[in-house]
């Protein structure tokens, strides 16, 4: 028994990556659809600040994020932009990640057809290209935005546009979000949402979740997706089932296994050492 | 040459330093005029940097190919991404999409750039649960708090886990997720808030410390 036990400490971890595999291609396949029942209260509150915002309000999305972290990130920047197409409201898309912009690109190619069909580029939301200084752009959307985004994307004059109007700096919006796996919702918080009072909320992987905290309880944030949880809670709100909910499925059960290594070694471990 | 190299960007340094903190604390117009300038420059500045670092990479990898060294090959593989990448885009102008059409930059950011990216990250998660069997041992009463707030964190997070809690001790009629939300309202808010606390003064310290010239390793050796 115990020769049995050692060997299965020292199990070769190709083993568990083929377990691994395996475990994960199942409900990526085949979704099982298991219920999303508790819906993070951070991701209420964003949804609820969206939800209150009167028709025509101002968001300004910052996706940060680069094809790495797409899996967590990219269906939460969908599920809300998603929603605020819903409520009539306008929506104004950035990146300070140039690793971002092809995300971004699909998000675009995609709004007309299944986003938020019937809703117009340039009258209810307007992409802006990459910018290269996170910290200038920050500063700079809180005085002026035009000084630093002339033109949109595509080189159109980002002032003419009627999603622009009325809109001059982050005192005009209603609400700004970062969606990121790096540190820049940290950024945003304290160059524009802290100096400038603009109410912010976050979107970040889950694993940066937790740090995030002590920016919620101070109402720094207003709200916070965290992870593809979060994602699959937002889609959950709006009533939209896509890439988060149908994620969340095998990420419980990757959970799940780490949970059991982790106990079932343990518990070899010290069989080893008192039995 | 000590006026050039040392006395002059000392200079720059306290004066651009001391404005631009004294625009965060004088909100006039003039302040504001000012940070529309340095932002401006500091773009520009962006630009050049990116640049030099990008020479900086090529000169570095072409060094370890012509010198062979250990694992040069991978080397020419820095060369083979970034022209993969950005001969397409000039091609291209920078667009990813022409209308509905993917322009070769586009098909590069899809295709190579999204796939093997998504792939380098998600290895993580076969280390992680590798990792997680061959070296978590619960030896000591810290690691055992490590795993037990692992524990409830990971079972409150996914739908799995909150079914497993709620089967298992229900019973305790204590949500699984009240006790993430205290764990995260508690802990790790006094945790997270001491850490934030500790980078805020030291990043104050060693701006100051920039700023009047005692910090001064930006300058280089010379």
């Amino acid at each position: 028994m115990k020769n049995f036990i050692e060997k299965l400490l020292k199990i070769d971890r190709r083993v568990i990556f083929l377990a691994l595999t395996l475990l994960l291609v199942f409900p990526i396949v085949r979704p099982l659809g298991l219920p999303n029942k508790n819906i993070g209260n951070e991701v209420k509150a964003l949804y609820e600040k969206i939800e209150g915002l009167p028709p025509g309000s101002f968001i300004m999305m910052s996706l940060d994020y680069d094809p790495a972290t797409r899996p967590e990130l990219h269906p939460q920047a969908v599920a809300v932009i998603r929603h605020a197409m819903r409520k009539n409201l306008r929506v104004m898309i950035l990146t300070l990640n140039a690793g971002a912009t092809g995300l971004i690109d699909e998000i675009g190619e995609r709004m007309p057809k299944d986003i938020a069909p019937g809703k117009v580029y340039g009258t209810d939301y307007v992409i802006l290209p990459y910018q290269p200084n996170p910290v200038a752009v920050m500063t700079q959307i809180g005085m002026d935005m035009y000084k630093i985004y002339d033109k949109d994307r595509d080189g159109a004059l980002l002032k003419d546009m009627p999603v622009m109007k009325g809109i001059r700096n982050v005192k005009d919006m209603q609400l700004g979000m970062c969606i990121t796996g790096t540190a820049m919702l940290d950024y945003w918080v304290a160059y524009t949402a802290d100096k400038f009072k603009f109410p912010f909320a976050g979107g970040t992987t889950a694993v940066s979740q937790m740090g995030y905290a002590p920016y919620l309880q101070t109402g720094q944030l207003k709200g916070l997706m965290g992870g593809m949880k979060g994602a699959a809670d937002y889609e959950t709100l709006i009533g939209v089932k896509e890439k988060g909910t149908s994620g969340i499925d095998a990420l419980s059960l990757a959970h799940m296994m780490v949970l059991i290594l982790i106990v079932a070694a343990n518990i070899m471990m010290l069989w080893l050492k008192y039995l | 040459m000590t006026l050039i190299k040392k006395h002059i960007p000392l200079a720059i340094c306290f004066i651009v330093g001391l404005l631009t903190l004294s625009t965060y604390y004088i909100p006039t117009k003039a302040s504001e005029n000012y940070i529309e300038v340095m932002n401006k420059w500091e773009n520009i500045m962006a630009g050049f940097a990116f640049l030099l670092g990008l020479f900086s990479l090529f000169f570095s990898h072409y060094n370890k190919m012509k010198r062979k060294v250990d694992g040069w090959g991978y080397s020419l593989f820095v060369f083979v991404g970034f022209f993969a990448m950005v001969i397409p885009s000039v091609l291209s102008h920078g667009r990813q999409m022409v209308g509905p059409d993917l322009t070769g930059l586009g098909w590069g950011y899809r295709f190579l750039f999204n796939a093997l990216s998504g792939t380098m990250f998600s290895v993580l998660a076969f280390y992680i649960v590798s990792t997680a069997y061959r070296a978590f041992r619960i030896k000591s009463a810290q690691a055992g708090v490590l795993f037990v707030a692992a524990l409830i964190v990971i079972v409150g997070k996914v739908p799995l886990g909150q079914m497993i809690w709620e089967t298992v001790l229900g019973w305790t009629h204590v949500g699984v997720t009240d006790i993430v939300q205290w764990l995260m309202d508690v802990p790790v808010v006094a945790g997270k808030r001491g850490i934030l606390m500790g980078l805020a003064i030291g990043g104050i310290v060693t701006a100051l410390k920039i700023v009047f010239g005692i910090e001064r390793q930006y300058m280089g050796k010379d």
